[in-house]
């Protein structure tokens, strides 16, 4: 018992932690009888939603009502892969926010030319681009730039520089997968092993991996 | 092409810096991103799996996106 006066927020607090530690979502989603059970999380994930996207003034209720759906069916899709690590409520929230922001990415950018991407990925080592005095004057910047300039034109394929422009512009993954026409794996790999080959080229040039790693740390 | 920012410049060179040769892709974050949150706000240590997580979010701004609205919610519950 607690040795002071607990306020009315702390009190609601501790019931929602009972409610949170007693409730087998798991078991009580899958039963036949779960429509209380699936109520109760869709207002939790709306709610959760409504937090994430507060500042998203392009986002609607309607739209929170429709991501909150979406993610219930993913939620009750992937019930066997809840591994009990976290508590069931926030790996629920992790899915439907990762539903949520796909889907406004997808509409970001569903108008993008993969012909535009390409053109620019074989434009990205030239200086125009990537001048040498981009981060600036000084001699290492100047040396750390012109660098990275030759090794994205000695050591990257054409699809690869096509997948670093993407990155550079935020583009999301899944949006890389659907213009490449690739997995999802794939997709990543690619990047992965474009950083990998630029990495080692600018280690090869005795730019060290501490200095690459921490030269714009945030 | 336009010329690039000096932000745009600064992040592949961080994503080049932070790259590993072994590291998570987005799914293996996704399946961790819920207990590295919840261990992250309460201040645990970030072991095995989750390390992988850390590792990937320095490198991956959709996944850092997304942890770091999960964080806003668990924060504000």
């Amino acid at each position: 018992m607690a040795d002071f006066p607990l306020t009315f927020r702390d009190r609601l607090d501790r019931i929602f932690d009972v409610l949170e530690t007693e409730i087998n979502w798991p078991e009580a989603l899958r039963g036949t009888e779960n429509s209380d059970a699936v109520s109760a999380l869709r207002r939790i994930l709306l709610d959760g939603l409504r937090i994430a996207l507060r500042e998203r003034t392009d986002v609607s209720e309607a739209q929170l009502e429709d991501f909150t759906h979406e993610a219930l069916l993913r939620i009750l899709e992937r019930l066997d892969q809840f591994a009990g690590r976290s508590r069931f409520t926030t790996w629920a929230h992790s899915i439907a926010v990762n539903t949520a922001f796909t889907e406004l990415r997808r509409k970001r950018w569903q108008d993008v030319s993969l012909d535009v991407l390409v053109a620019d990925g074989q434009q990205l080592s030239e200086s125009a681009v990537l001048p040498d005095d981009a981060l600036g004057s000084g001699e290492e910047r100047t040396r750390l730039v012109g660098l990275l300039r030759k090794a994205v034109a000695e050591k990257l394929s054409a699809k690869q520089r096509t997948a670093i422009v993407c990155m550079l512009q935020e583009m999301p993954i899944d949006q890389i997968v659907e213009l490449l026409g690739t997995s999802r794996n794939s997709a990543y790999k690619l990047l992965h092993d474009a950083r990998c080959a630029l990495k080692e080229y600018l280690i090869a040039e005795g730019i060290s991996s501490e200095v690459i790693r921490t030269a714009f740390a945030p | 092409m336009k010329r690039l920012t000096p932000q745009q410049i600064e992040g592949l060179i961080r994503a080049v810096g932070q790259t590993r040769e072994h590291e998570f892709n987005c799914a293996e974050c996704q399946r961790n991103i819920s207990e590295f949150a919840e261990r992250q706000i309460a201040g645990l240590p970030l072991e095995g799996a989750l390390a992988g997580v850390e590792q990937h979010l320095t490198v991956c701004s959709e996944c850092r996106e997304e942890f770091l609205a999960l964080e806003k919610i668990l924060r504000a519950s």
